[in-house]
């Protein structure tokens, strides 16, 4: 194979390396600069931990909420077509499209508890915003649409011949969406997920409104790292930093295997 | 099983795509659906199905009106003309599906896959993945599927259409004999009306949501009820203003009765001659001819002839 002209190659190395290698190398450099033993010990900071754990917390509610919402609406919209789904298509992009600052300000002015509709849920003593629920909420408006994103176009692509077989074979529709439906588009599930992920994980603007920000309490890993700069201890946030970039790594490292699994499903397809 | 049709009537919005059907399908019988693309056939098939709801009439399969019983009720070997393999299951999967929800045991459930694979000569690749199939593999995999749950009707919809000619011609004839050896009432849907009259010992010409005729093959070509009829099955000319099919006219020396015309063209297609001649009116007719009768009359283009129809098709009218 030919290669590239040495100008292109240049132009491409130099543009990654000042974006993302030359910032990475220095974050990693910062956050070792003073060895393992103090790493280590930053490692285990009560407030980061807390942060970390809450991340996880979010995580584990807010991605399969958007998993099961993500699988439905992509069956609803593409094996039952109608105005109104072409409208919810449409829609369900809008999360995308707003500034994640705005997103957190809605939530917060419509689920406080002097807001639209928050007054009514802290009447029942439920508390969303400061809490939580709010985190929750945020990250999985900002995700959204990931999951359907992926599968709307591979439902389309297969189309709906296998599971009506299926049922002239005396399969009820429960077991034709777990032998058929769900085998077809399990990796563009998981590629969805992994996005998802990645995107809870490393929200900041929308969960800086609705949490508040309380240290130990409603404070995210990124919300964490943003604090700890903020008040001047850059060490501690350079190694949340690294933890962050580490998670975000391990779910790249799915993400393109997946992705591979999918091309080569979609090569059969063809 | 009998399947017969009581005015099934579908509209797809605002337009009519099966106006009052009805028909009675006999058992054991090789049913061809025929018409031309948006004759409402497909949607015939999947109505009798039962994967299409209808908006009128009634369907019933052996006397026992199944019109509002879903699919999965109905015992229908059903196959799509892309034949629809469950791409992430193997070819012994694929066929043991119907049996696993009937919840067939696995050593039984073994067998009668076995024997399905050896029906259609498919043993050496019960392993395999559908994408490693070929054409007229994967349509043989779907037939096998389809059989395993012994349905009383097989519905096929175009299950020629996607394969090379002479896989396809292989494949009709050999659908063909193994219909006869199950002996199952079976409807298949095409376009192409010499598929429908090798194959199918029955005819339903469709036309507009509407049955323009019902017969035995060789009775539609030769006696057809309508004008639509007669150009759909076969190729038609034009002589004197009245139509004939074009092995249904000859030609003779000029000063013989006929109509008195000119040779324009001399199309030869191996077996088939085709002689297009020209009449002093200025109008066009072709003449079909065997290689046999062609090579004996020696038609140049240019040469006056007479054109009439042939002595014997008026016995047959």
């Amino acid at each position: 194979m030919k290669r590239p002209p040495l100008l292109l190659r240049i132009g491409v190395l130099c543009y990654v390396g000042v974006l993302v290698g030359v910032p990475l190398a220095f974050l990693f450099q910062q956050a070792f600069r003073r060895g393992w033993g103090a790493f280590w010990t930053a490692l285990h900071d009560h407030t980061m931990d807390s942060a970390l754990i809450l991340t996880a917390k979010v995580a584990v509610v807010a991605v399969p909420l958007n998993v099961l919402f993500g699988v439905g609406v992509s069956l609803w919209i593409v094996r039952h077509p109608s105005r109104f789904t072409r409208i919810l298509d449409r829609l369900i992009d809008v999360p995308l499209a707003v500034s994640p600052i705005i997103v957190g300000l809605i939530l917060e002015l419509t689920y406080a508890q002097n807001g639209w509709f928050g007054s009514a849920l802290s009447a029942l003593g439920w508390r969303v915003i400061f809490s939580t629920p709010g985190i929750v909420m945020a990250s999985a408006f900002v995700s959204l649409p990931l999951v359907s994103r992926q599968v709307i176009p591979l439902l389309r692509v297969i189309g709906d011949h296998q599971e009506q077989t299926a049922s002239t074979l005396g399969a009820s529709p429960v077991r034709i969406f777990c032998t058929i439906t769900l085998r077809s588009i399990a990796w563009a599930v998981i590629y969805g997920v992994t996005l998802t992920l990645a995107r809870v994980i490393g929200e900041y603007g929308a969960v800086l409104v609705v949490s508040g920000n309380i240290a130990v309490v409603t404070q995210t890993l990124t919300l964490n790292i943003g604090a700890n700069f903020e008040n001047y201890n850059s060490y501690q946030g350079f190694v949340g930093a690294v933890v962050l970039a580490l998670m975000s790594v391990a779910v790249l490292l799915v993400l393109s295997i997946a992705r591979q699994r999918e091309r080569r499903r979609s090569e059969y397809l063809a | 099983m009998s399947i017969s049709l009581n005015g099934v009537t579908k509209y797809f919005g605002s337009d009519l795509v099966l106006n009052e059907v009805s028909d009675e399908v006999p058992q054991g019988s090789l049913t061809a659906l025929l018409g031309p693309s948006g004759s409402g056939k497909s949607t015939l098939l999947r109505i009798v199905a039962g994967l299409t709801s209808l908006d009128g009439g009634h369907v019933e399969l052996s006397g026992r009106d199944v019109t509002d019983v879903p699919p999965r009720d109905r015992r229908i070997g059903f196959c799509f003309q892309d034949y629809a393999p469950f791409r992430h299951l193997s070819v012994f999967d694929n066929v043991a599906y119907g049996l696993k929800v009937q919840r067939v045991p696995r050593a039984q459930r073994r067998r009668e896959v076995d024997e399905l694979l050896r029906l259609v000569r498919l043993e050496p690749f019960a392993d395999r993945y559908p994408r490693q199939l070929s054409g007229g593999q994967r349509q043989r995999m779907a037939l096998a599927r389809a059989l395993a749950i012994r349905p009383e009707v097989l519905l096929l919809d175009e299950p020629f259409a996607a394969l090379d000619a002479q896989v396809r011609s292989e494949l009709r004839t050999w659908v063909r004999n193994l219909q006869r050896e199950l002996g199952i009432t079976t409807i298949l849907v095409t376009h192409d009306q010499g598929e429908a009259m090798e194959v199918a010992d029955r005819l339903v010409i469709l036309n507009e949501g509407r049955i323009e005729q019902v017969g035995a093959p060789d009775h539609v070509y030769d006696h057809p009820a309508t004008a639509f009829v007669r150009g759909f099955l076969g190729p038609t000319t034009t002589l004197d203003g009245v139509t004939w099919r074009p092995h249904e006219i000859e030609l003779g020396s000029p000063g013989e009765t006929g109509v008195a015309a000119h040779v324009i063209d001399v199309i030869r297609l191996g077996f088939e001659v085709r002689v297009v001649v020209k009449d002093h009116s200025g109008s066009t007719s072709w003449v079909q001819l065997t290689h046999e009768q062609s090579r004996r009359l020696d038609a140049q283009v240019g040469e006056a002839v007479v054109v009439r129809p042939r002595a014997e098709v008026f016995e047959v009218l």
